[in-house]
């Protein structure tokens, strides 16, 4: 409650320093549909404030569209809230603003097609394992919703789409899970990791979360090679990687940004390879070859700095012996 | 009223925080580092702002880098000699300016150009050939530079200014203190016989096409 009523002052606040935000024509612009979205629920808490219902009602529908979004559940208001933010927040070019109704589950809900879609590609992930990375598991996932199949055609992609909803779905959940590390850290609850040991544990958790879908795993990572869909997979690799980076420390502003970030996908990538073929107890080999490859990369690093030094001091020697020979030679004398 | 903001900022940022790193997988994380209250840019908008102000610093930092070995060139070759305790105090300058874009870019998660193993030598050759022709060569150079990066400067203020100055204002601050130390380089650059180079005239402007170049370039890699 106290939550909310912050809410409602932060709102205001907002309102006072945004209120003339166009509606942006692009349709990936979720940070300023999410601010609108936050303004909108805002509003109507204020409104529902004025007409003196209570504001207890929201957090059962909001929880609806949240479950859509993560499997974890966060028990606390401050989720609730930001779940109440997310799911305004996917609202792309539609005119039609999602305003729920707050008497309930009962009342009529309007939701975005993006909403939609990723609660369609998130019940078809459990059809996975069944009917691999296809339309068949689309259409069994639209079914269970209530929807008829005829609904896949909102989605032009196909499989594409089921892949990369759940790969953007299992990067959020690593995040997640290192923003909560990263806190933990902060608030001296817990020791900090060492970059090698940081980043084996978050490359291991984040392929456990395929762990489910191993089977057609193959089939996933074929479909994100096609063409049309190497842009999209490039740039969840790419934040993936510069996510596990930053919480691992690195704040690096020239060359090392690039070939620390270089050298984890290729981490990453090689031991996504591993695991698809790996048939040991709890993948431990794969597990093992993701331990020699960050020691290798680890290595390499430290050999690098040696390289360096050595560099350094062979060109001071040689500094010193060209001076030498000029002194030897006269040359240094002044006439 | 300042404060009232920032506080509510401040509880916006612990209440919205974890479920904006949940939903933003597309719209990235920097959301919830510049949610601190005190940062130099705001936290953007939408994905066209961030790559707007992340464009911005990315050059900027790249025009400090080069200035940074073009300085060292310089003392490379006339380290020893009279001018020496003069370009020695624009090099640390120059060093303050790095450190602050590269605390800024550390900061906002800033990619840094990919090109600044060529800004590295090319400013180092810059800085040393153009002192190889003496003090008056290494102050034309310096003109040239200096007066490049202040225009530069100059149209970025124009355009944050158009956008929006008061939701920029840290910004324009460091933009315009930096743009500021720049045309006081470019003014000790003249004052000390810059201009009596032979052949000043084409020095300079075959500089400023260059630097041209490099920041057209350094925009978009």
């Amino acid at each position: 409650m106290a939550a909310l009523l912050r809410a409602v002052r932060v709102g205001r606040a907002l309102r006072g320093l945004g209120g003339a935000v166009a509606i942006p024509p692009a349709t990936h612009l979720q940070c300023s549909s999410l601010r609108r979205g936050f303004q909108s629920s805002l509003l109507r808490l204020q409104d529902e404030s004025k007409s003196d219902r209570p504001p207890a009602p929201s957090s059962t529908t909001y929880h609806e569209h949240y479950q859509a979004h993560s499997s974890e559940q966060d028990p606390t208001a401050a989720s609730q809230e930001g779940s109440a933010a997310e799911p305004e927040a996917e609202e792309a070019s539609r005119s039609n603003t999602s305003y729920q109704d707050q008497s309930g589950e009962q009342g009529e809900e309007y939701e975005t097609e993006d909403q939609l879609q990723a609660r369609i590609l998130t019940a078809a992930l459990e059809f996975v394992p069944l009917h691999g990375w296809s339309m068949e598991a689309i259409a069994s996932g639209a079914e269970t919703l209530g929807l008829s199949s005829a609904s896949t055609g909102m989605f032009h992609n196909g499989s594409g789409d089921l892949v990369l909803h759940f790969i953007a779905q299992c990067n959020s959940q690593l995040t997640e899970i290192l923003a909560e590390q990263h806190k933990q850290v902060q608030l001296g609850h817990a020791e900090a990791k060492k970059t090698a040991d940081f980043l084996r544990d978050a490359v291991e958790t984040r392929l456990r979360m395929h762990i489910p879908y191993i089977e057609t795993w193959p089939q996933a990572m074929s479909i994100l090679l096609l063409p049309h869909n190497i842009p999209d997979s490039l740039k969840h690799l790419s934040t993936l990687v510069d996510d596990i980076w930053y919480y691992a420390g690195d704040r690096s502003t020239d060359m090392n940004w690039y070939t620390k970030r270089a050298a984890l996908t290729g981490i990453y990538n090689t031991t996504e390879l591993v695991m698809v073929q790996d048939s040991s107890q709890d993948f431990q080999e794969t597990w093992n070859f993701l331990d020699n490859r960050i020691q290798d990369v680890v290595n390499m690093a430290s050999t690098a700095k040696q390289v360096q030094s050595t560099g350094e001091a062979v060109v001071q020697g040689l500094m010193g012996a060209a001076v030498t020979l000029k002194n030897l030679t006269g040359m240094n004398q002044r006439r | 009223m300042q404060r009232a903001v920032r506080t509510a900022s401040l509880d916006w940022s612990r209440l919205v925080g974890p479920a904006l790193t949940r939903q933003c997988s597309k719209c990235r994380a920097p959301l919830l580092v510049s949610a601190r209250p005190y940062s130099v840019i705001p936290p953007p908008r939408d994905a066209e702002e961030r790559d707007m102000l992340h464009r911005v610093l990315r050059v900027d930092h790249a025009g400090e880098y080069g200035a940074n070995r073009i300085y060292a060139g310089q003392m490379a070759v006339l380290g020893r000699s009279r001018t020496g305790p003069l370009i020695q105090e624009m090099w640390d300058q120059e060093k303050k300016h790095l450190a602050k874009f590269d605390e800024i870019l550390a900061e906002n998660r800033v990619r840094p150009t990919a090109l600044l193993p060529l800004w590295n030598v090319a400013g180092f050759v810059l800085g040393a050939s153009t002192a190889l022709l003496g003090k008056e060569g290494a102050m034309a150079c310096t003109v040239a530079v200096e007066e490049s990066i202040a225009e530069h400067y100059n149209s970025q203020i124009r355009a944050l200014m158009e956008e929006d100055p008061e939701r920029y204002t840290e910004l324009l601050k460091v933009i315009k203190e930096f743009r500021d130390d720049e045309l006081e380089h470019h003014d000790t650059g003249l004052e000390h016989d810059a201009e009596s180079l032979p052949g000043f005239w084409l020095l300079k402007n075959a500089i400023q096409l260059g630097c041209k170049a490099a920041i057209y370039v350094s925009q978009r890699v």
